[in-house]
């Protein structure tokens, strides 16, 4: 039956392609279609969620810088169910903030250092949050061509063992095996190229994202050090006046830094 | 996530389906089916060297000339004929053990080169083979032509010795002007052409250069040319039956290119000299040895070496003998023995100077 390599020549579609694959090269078509799926999902969610992240972390920051009063910022967002990026890390240091003074914490710099903790938390936390799955992105670019070559190898490897059985070595007994055998590169590559891309954008994305909460988390600690400081010059100077009166509710304002209430 | 995942799982789908349906094999390339043709390069003489033979004979492998009928014994004869003497063959690489009349194409300027015989004969006289168009020859009122052919019809000698030579022939006269039939002898004896090919390009050649055909009588060229191939008859005899002829002749065949260089590349393998010897580019060194058949040296080889000092003359003339010594069995065609069971190898060492 030599028109059997002749007839396979004349009709190559990619299904047949796929259906005269060993198992083993079916396996790994299979598999890197699947990784090419779940590439194009995270690509897919890493876009919807970035562009969110981002438009989240622009209205924090229009609030928090739009002179309301950090108190009723605070209220505001810890009626939310969810808050991600610069509101988890801003809640995050109010709570410690607020926990601290109900209990009547005497260090300031105990304070200081609980709330700059409470902040690194929240941030390594959303952070990881955004960079979450990209590691898969990594994996799949690197390892797909290699695992596309593996289909390859098996399959040019199958077919010159069924070429021997012919005892043909006519090139049109000889190519579709191999062109066979390439699709399974080719879709190896299919998957990793937009995963490289995408895994190379994202973690780029992220690093931006991550350094703009940093920023702000160190501002916020600025602040908030200037404030303790402040109100610890009060304490000061009350308690030299009038002993025991009690500390008046602090109103932080950001724009108040200045003229320190 | 699920959004998302599901999202790249449509478009896969779709993109695999669109790929199924369309993607399909490319276009069969157009090759040209060129069927290789294998090319062998044969010297010329295979085609136009070619042993005279019966028409009518047995299919021989090996091609002999007729049966002469003269018994005479010639001491030293060499070539086939009725002679008393035997005339001059003209010259042949390696007188050929076989009875075969060589048809090595004479230079025109070893045509007149005096006999060794007592006869006057200026023109060797084909005698063997009075070929089917000789009788045209006398048409010699063609003014286009020359006329060599009168001397050879007028020899005496050659009248006498050739008598299959139709002598009523001459008396013919042909018109000089209008169309000169081809005039054919059937009373001459058909032989084998001997160079029908040539012939018949010829033909075809002189018919479009000239503008009146009639006045060129392509046979009586043909004649013409074929003088130029006849030698003198010879003394030899010839028991042997009359062959069909062969179109290569042993002594005709020549060792082709490749051939000659085998033999330059088996001696040159073995062939070492010192390099940075004072005025070896000078030297020329000739060696010629005598070969048996199968390939190996006869005898000693003779060495002679011209140019350059005492010394370098003599150690090159060394390195030669011992390349030639160490190279032997030569291998070379078995078949084309007779050309080289003679060898003359010239060394030139200038270029390793």
């Amino acid at each position: 039956m030599e028109q059997v390599g002749l007839a396979a020549t004349s009709e190559v579609t990619l299904l047949s392609l796929f259906l005269e694959a060993g198992f083993i090269v079916k396996l790994v078509m299979i598999g890197l279609v699947i990784a090419s799926i779940w590439t194009w999902a995270i690509v897919v969610d890493k876009v919807m969620a970035y562009n969110k992240f981002k438009r989240q972390l622009d209205r924090f920051e229009d609030l928090f810088w739009s002179g309301q009063s950090l108190e009723e910022l605070y209220r505001s967002l810890s009626d939310r169910k969810k808050n991600t990026g610069m509101s988890a890390i801003f809640l995050a240091a109010m709570q410690e903030w607020k926990k601290s003074f109900e209990r009547g914490a005497k260090s300031p710099m105990g304070l200081q250092m609980r709330i700059d903790k409470a902040m690194d938390v929240s941030l390594s936390r959303e952070s990881e949050s955004l960079e979450a799955r990209l590691g898969w992105l990594a994996t799949i670019g690197s390892a797909a061509p290699f695992i596309g070559l593996f289909g390859t190898v098996i399959g040019i490897m199958t077919s010159f063992q069924a070429i021997a059985g012919s005892k043909s070595t006519n090139l049109a007994v000889v190519a579709p095996g191999i062109a066979e055998a390439l699709l399974a590169t080719a879709i190896g590559l299919l998957a990793a190229i937009p995963a490289v891309i995408a895994y190379n954008k994202f973690s780029a994305d992220a690093a931006k994202l991550s350094g703009r909460m940093e920023g702000f988390a160190d501002e916020f600690s600025g602040i908030l050090s200037r404030q303790l400081d402040e109100r610890q010059q009060m304490q000061a100077q009350q308690q030299a006046q009038q002993p025991v009166q009690q500390a008046p509710r602090q109103n932080i304002h950001p724009h108040a830094q200045s003229s320190g209430i | 996530m699920q959004l998302s995942l599901s999202i790249s799982t449509v478009v896969h789908a779709g993109l695999l389906g669109w790929a199924l349906v369309s993607f399909s094999a490319p276009k069969t390339l157009e090759v040209a089916d060129v069927e290789a043709v294998p090319v062998s390069i044969v010297p010329i003489e295979e085609l136009t060297q070619v042993v005279e033979g019966e028409k009518d004979a047995d299919a021989k492998i090996k091609p002999a000339p007729t049966p002469t009928e003269s018994q005479v014994k010639v001491e030293d004869a060499q070539n086939t004929g009725e002679n008393e003497v035997d005339l001059k063959s003209l010259e042949v690489p390696v007188p050929s053990q076989t009875e075969i009349v060589s048809k090595a194409p004479p230079k025109t300027e070893e045509k007149p080169k005096p006999a060794p015989e007592p006869e006057p004969k200026p023109e060797p006289v084909k005698e063997v083979k009075p070929e089917p168009e000789k009788p045209s020859a006398p048409a010699t009122e063609i003014a286009a032509l020359p006329e060599p052919a009168a001397p050879a019809l007028s020899d005496p000698v050659k009248d006498a010795i050739n008598t299959a030579e139709p002598i009523a022939e001459k008396p013919l006269v042909l018109p000089k002007t209008g169309p000169v039939p081809v005039f054919r002898d059937d009373v001459a004896p058909a032989k084998t052409a001997k160079t029908p090919d040539r012939k018949k390009v010829e033909a075809t050649q002189t018919a479009s250069n000239s503008q009146r055909e009639s006045d060129f009588n392509s046979d009586e060229i043909a004649s013409l040319l074929n003088k130029q191939d006849a030698q003198g008859g010879g003394a030899k005899t010839s028991q042997k039956q009359a062959g069909l002829g062969a179109q290569t002749s042993s002594p005709a065949a020549k060792l082709s290119q490749s051939e000659m260089d085998a033999l330059r590349g088996q001696i040159q393998r073995f062939w070492n000299i010192i390099p940075g010897m004072a005025d070896g580019e000078d030297i020329r060194i000739t060696v010629s040895m005598q070969l048996d058949r199968s390939g190996n040296i006869v005898g000693q080889p003779d060495v002679s070496a011209t140019g350059g000092s005492q010394s370098t003359r003599l150690t090159l003339a060394g390195s030669a003998r011992r390349a030639v010594l160490r190279a032997q069995p030569f291998e070379l065609p078995a078949d084309k023995y007779d050309t080289w069971s003679q060898v003359i190898v010239n060394f030139d060492p200038s270029q390793l100077f």
